[in-house]
């Protein structure tokens, strides 16, 4: 599903060139559960966005489901986000203004679907996320948690191949972090890949893979066998 | 999609009240005001244009040169004019003369009955323009001699009825006229709006009859006072037949004109541009000011503009707070093309709303304006197409001028960065808004300024001492019925009203102060003088005790005594007139005698200048001439106690020696003033809309310093923590607001010098711009940004830095 060889980036500010990312190599199966890992500053979010669309790599390639991504323009890479990529942020990111139901539908809209179509999937996602008698509530009425669940529940609406998450329970409590972490494996079971930034060893292990990412390199990758025995 | 734009754009509007009322209130108060005077302005430039062929109406001008410099400029001009140039060109469809002559008196149910604004008027009058009639035929009704058209309330003022055609009205003077049109009213956006229209064929029988037949008003070059519309053939160039003109004038110059070294250009100006253009000697009406009307017309721009800065400053000085939204909107599936679309639509959405509140306000607020304003405006103005036509252009161009920038700024942002938080303002969007800030507080400055400056030059104006004394002064309007015993009942009238001991002095005049002299006479010299050297002067007709009524400054000679019988072939001049006539000293100018329409005149005496009108008009070259039993004005010094009595002794002595006339008095000081109504008015305007702009310019700044010093509260925080003290960050907050308004005064200086001189170069009379008219809108505007800036930062200083840092 994911391809990525060669990759860099750097940024450049006016006196210094920082290279975040440097030659990183890594290939994501269909179907797998990913986390990267490493200290602050070590370009795992970099290296998120990037598999994320959200940002260009400065040299190298990047195949997603067969296509190359690199050098899209940002219209071309909106094309391609829509409806296959899903996010969740440590910060939830939900927008205030509207209701749990609002910001889940809003990839929808933009996916210029149906009302009717809309409405069931929402319902869907947010009974199987539990959070359905919350609908009309504003992200400020409810718990962090609560607000991650919503965040997932947006990022799974479209049915994505592919859900990459920046650190999900940074902002949670454990037993909300648990929570969560066994809904995206959930998820991953029901054959959608996860890509996710962790900083948490417990998180870590959710995943088959981990990816120890240190100055912009990949120095240890490791199958994790535990998985099964977390839950 | 629209939908979800509203919702959120309605939320975060409910969400920021502060922030919401001030952009709604601001953009609404902008609007009003630029409605209101774009409704002004369009009122003021519909003058004559309803009528069907205004495009080809033209009125002839006329400039008179003395010695080749241009003397005096002239709505009205020779009698001859209007059919020697139809006559000579045949690009001259037709013409109409309109001569005005004074009020008339009917006599109805043995009631005087004045009736003012009547004219003599040409046969075309009612085909050339497009005044509605009610009843009569437009081709022919004034056609023949002593027939009228009259006006829908004079027709019911005098017959009780509109159908009046057919019927007879006597006027004063003994002349009969047969009623042959009514026309309605006329429109208030018109110059001429005559009660009651002779035909003009009936003063030319007139002239013939008084003359024996030997005068015919048709060959008259040398006398003024026939105003002349021409109306050109479709599809001709005036300037073409204004060339045609000086070869006809030439031909028909008299002699007496032609050694006099003076000469008469015409001119065609066109019908629409006479009341906004034209303000000229013997104007039928009152003209308008069109450097006023532009200069209001730049106002409500300057509004409308320090508006929309405030949209576009709030919205991108929010943009931190809606930098998220972009963030998740993007990074779920948005295209710039469709965020750029979404605030787009709140820009609409804000537009919309104060639009509405505009609409509102301005529903209120028709009333007071029209007070201060001296405007007609009316809910009528709600069903005008016009109306709404602006309405949705400041709409459309409000929506994109506030919509852009914050539009292509917040669709901008990368989700990366604002979703991490590592958002950083762009230093372009800083300068920008400073840049904004500082086009505010220089229209605010620019407008004080200019506030300052109108209110400074009428109080000038209205102190500054006119050279005469019209205080305590009852002016009686001059009868019009009179006969043959005029001079004795004018001598009884006076002398009866001096037995009053609340009368002090009674004197009769052509004219008043405050009143244009109308009089003005060519070609007088002094008699030792060649011909070339004659000049034009303004001339008064007054009696024995008119240089006493207004305690006049004599500074040579004497002023005119009963005491010698020859000072009726005697004249005053004013100093002007002395200089024009070729003294330096007045002594000298003692004993000489002048020319004056083929009579000569000893100066006897020679009188300081003196404000014959306002102070816009400059000392004029006058003659005061004796005339002991002059037909005008009576003009009546009283004592301050017991007015009212006064005025009713006067009525009985009028009634007494002027039966038939109406009995109409006002008082010269107020009448003299009522001159700076116009200006006054325009004060008035002028500083209602600076008190607006300044109001919505500071609605802004508040909101913008609410941001700044949100932006800054960690940065006061850490400032605190380091031991500086309240008074220490206030004025590290203040220092960037009063750098800009400081960067701003530089900016408004030149440019309100530039307006503020060039409004007051319309005044002979005027003040100098003082240091002080600018130094004082600075400390104003100071203060009051000041103020603005301290309510956000005086609470952000005093809060405990513990607060602001733990939000990190």
């Amino acid at each position: 599903m994911i391809k990525i060889q060669n990759l860099k980036k750097s940024f450049r500010t006016e006196e210094v060139e920082t290279l975040a990312l440097n030659n990183v190599n890594l290939s994501v199966q269909e179907g797998e559960f990913a986390a990267i890992m490493g200290p602050s500053g070590c370009g795992k979010s970099t290296l998120l966005n990037i598999i994320g669309m959200l940002d260009n790599p400065t040299e190298g390639s990047y195949e997603f489901a067969g296509h190359e991504v690199g050098g899209l323009k940002e219209r071309q890479r909106t094309q391609l986000r829509k409806g296959n990529l899903g996010f969740v942020f440590q910060s939830f990111n939900l927008i205030d203004e509207l209701t749990v139901y609002e910001n889940v539908e809003l990839p929808l809209i933009y996916l210029k679907m149906s009302k009717s179509e809309r409405k069931e999937k929402v319902r869907t996602v947010l009974e199987r996320m539990k959070i359905a008698h919350r609908e009309k509530h504003f992200p400020q009425q409810l718990s962090g948690g609560q607000q991650q669940r919503v965040a997932i529940s947006r990022a799974v609406v479209t049915n994505p191949k592919l859900i990459l998450a920046d650190e999900p329970t940074g902002n949670l409590d454990s037993k909300n972090g648990i929570e969560v972490m066994n809904l995206l494996t959930e998820l991953n079971k029901e054959g959608t890949t996860i890509v996710m930034v962790t900083h948490s060893d417990r998180d870590s292990h959710y995943a088959h893979r981990i990816i120890n990412l240190f100055d912009g390199q990949i120095v240890t990758e490791s199958q994790n066998r535990a998985v099964g025995a977390m839950i | 999609m629209f939908k979800n734009y509203l919702k959120v754009a309605w939320r975060s509007l409910i969400k920021n009240k502060t922030y919401s009322i001030i952009n709604v209130g601001g953009l609404a108060i902008g609007i009003t005001a630029c409605l209101l005077i774009l409704q002004y302005v369009s009122y003021e430039t519909s003058y004559e244009n309803f009528h069907a062929k205004k495009e080809r109406i033209y009125r002839l001008h006329q400039d008179r040169y003395n010695a080749g410099k241009l003397s005096t400029q002239w709505a009205a001009g020779a009698f001859a004019a209007g059919n020697s140039f139809k006559d000579a060109i045949p690009e001259i469809e037709d013409y109409v003369k309109v001569v005005e002559t004074g009020d008339i008196v009917v006599n109805v149910d043995n009631e005087a009955l004045k009736i003012d604004e009547v004219y003599f008027a040409g046969s075309s009058f009612f085909t050339m323009f497009s005044y509605d009639l009610i009843d009569g035929d437009p081709e022919t009704m004034l056609k023949e001699p002593k027939t009228a058209a009259i006006s829908a309330s004079t027709a019911l003022k005098i017959f009780g009825t509109t159908e009046a055609v057919g019927k007879t009205v006597l006027i004063s003077g003994g002349r009969n006229y047969r009623i042959t049109g009514v026309y309605k009213d006329m429109p208030s956006n018109t110059q001429l709006k005559p009660n009651f229209l002779a035909s003009y064929a009936t003063f030319q029988e007139m002239v013939r009859t008084n003359s024996n037949g030997e005068q015919n008003p048709e060959e008259w070059w040398d006398s003024d006072g026939c105003l002349t519309y021409i109306l050109l053939q479709e599809g001709t160039d005036a300037s073409f037949v204004e060339s045609k003109f000086p070869a006809i004038v030439e031909e028909n110059q008299s002699d007496f004109s032609r050694q006099s070294n003076s000469s008469t250009t015409y001119l065609l100006r066109p019908i629409e541009d006479i009341h906004l253009y034209s303000n000229y000697m013997m104007e039928p009406g009152p003209t308008g000011n069109g450097k006023t009307v532009y200069l209001l017309l730049g106002i409500a721009f300057f509004i409308i503009i320090i508006a929309w800065v405030n949209y576009i400053n709030l919205a991108t000085a929010r943009a931190l707070g809606r930098a998220k939204e972009v963030g998740i909107r993007k990074a779920v599936g948005s295209e710039r093309r469709q965020l750029i679309t979404q605030f787009f639509f709140e820009s609409a959405l804000f537009n919309g709303l104060a639009l509405l509140l505009a609409l509102i306000i301005m529903a209120a607020v028709i009333p007071a304006f029209n007070e201060i304003s001296g405007q007609q405006l009316s809910y009528v103005l709600f069903s005008k197409p016009g109306f709404w036509g602006g309405l949705i252009a400041l709409f459309s161009v409000g929506v994109f001028l506030s919509g852009t920038y914050p539009a292509l700024v917040l669709s901008r942002f990368k989700p990366v960065e604002v979703l991490k938080g590592r958002m950083v303002s762009t230093e372009q969007g800083i300068v920008l808004r400073k840049s904004l800030v500082v086009f505010q507080f220089v229209a605010s400055l620019f407008l004080l300024i200019g506030t300052l400056t109108v209110y400074q030059q009428i109080q000038y104006m209205r102190d500054q001492s006119l050279g005469l004394d019209i205080d305590q002064t009852l002016v009686v309007v001059p009868p019009i019925v009179t006969d043959s015993t005029y001079a004795g009942q004018k001598t009884a009238f006076k002398e009866t009203l001096l037995q009053y001991p609340s009368i002090t002095n009674v004197a009769a005049s052509t004219t008043i102060p405050g009143e244009p002299v109308g009089w003005n006479a060519g070609g007088i010299k002094l008699v030792s003088q060649d011909e070339e050297l004659a000049k034009q002067y303004r001339v008064i007709g007054i009696d024995y005790d008119y240089i006493d009524q207004f305690g006049m400054k004599l500074i040579a000679g004497r002023k005119f005594s009963e005491e010698f019988g020859t000072d009726p072939e005697s004249v005053i001049f004013n100093r002007s007139a002395i200089n024009q006539i070729g003294f330096e000293n007045p002594e000298e100018a003692l004993g000489e005698r002048i020319d004056f329409w083929g009579r000569q005149y000893t100066i006897i005496g020679v009188a300081e200048n003196f404000n014959q009108e306002s102070l816009k008009l400059p000392y004029e070259p006058l003659i005061l001439r004796l005339i002991p039993n002059v037909r005008g004005f009576f003009t009546i010094k009283t004592s301050s106690e017991n007015i009212a009595q006064t005025i009713a002794d006067v009525q009985v002595a009028w009634d007494k020696f002027f039966p038939g006339n109406t009995y109409e008095y006002f008082f010269l000081d107020d009448h003299f003033n009522d001159q700076y109504i116009v200006d006054q008015k325009f004060g008035k305007v002028f500083g209602l809309f600076t008190g607006l702009a300044i109001l919505v310019a500071c609605l802004g700044l508040f909101g913008l310093a609410s941001f700044t010093t949100l932006q800054r509260t960690k940065e006061i925080g850490i400032r605190k923590v380091l031991g500086a003290s309240v008074v220490g960050i206030l004025k590290l907050l203040y220092k960037e607001f009063a750098f800009l308004l400081l960067l701003a005064f530089l900016i408004s200086i030149p440019i309100a010098w530039f307006a503020a001189s060039n409004w007051l170069e319309g005044y002979a009379f005027r003040i100098d711009l003082h240091w002080s008219f600018f130094a004082l809108p600075f400390a104003v505007i100071l203060i009051i940004a000041l103020l603005t800036v301290s309510f956000q930062t005086i609470k952000a200083s005093l809060a405990n830095p513990v607060n602001s840092l733990r939000t990190e």
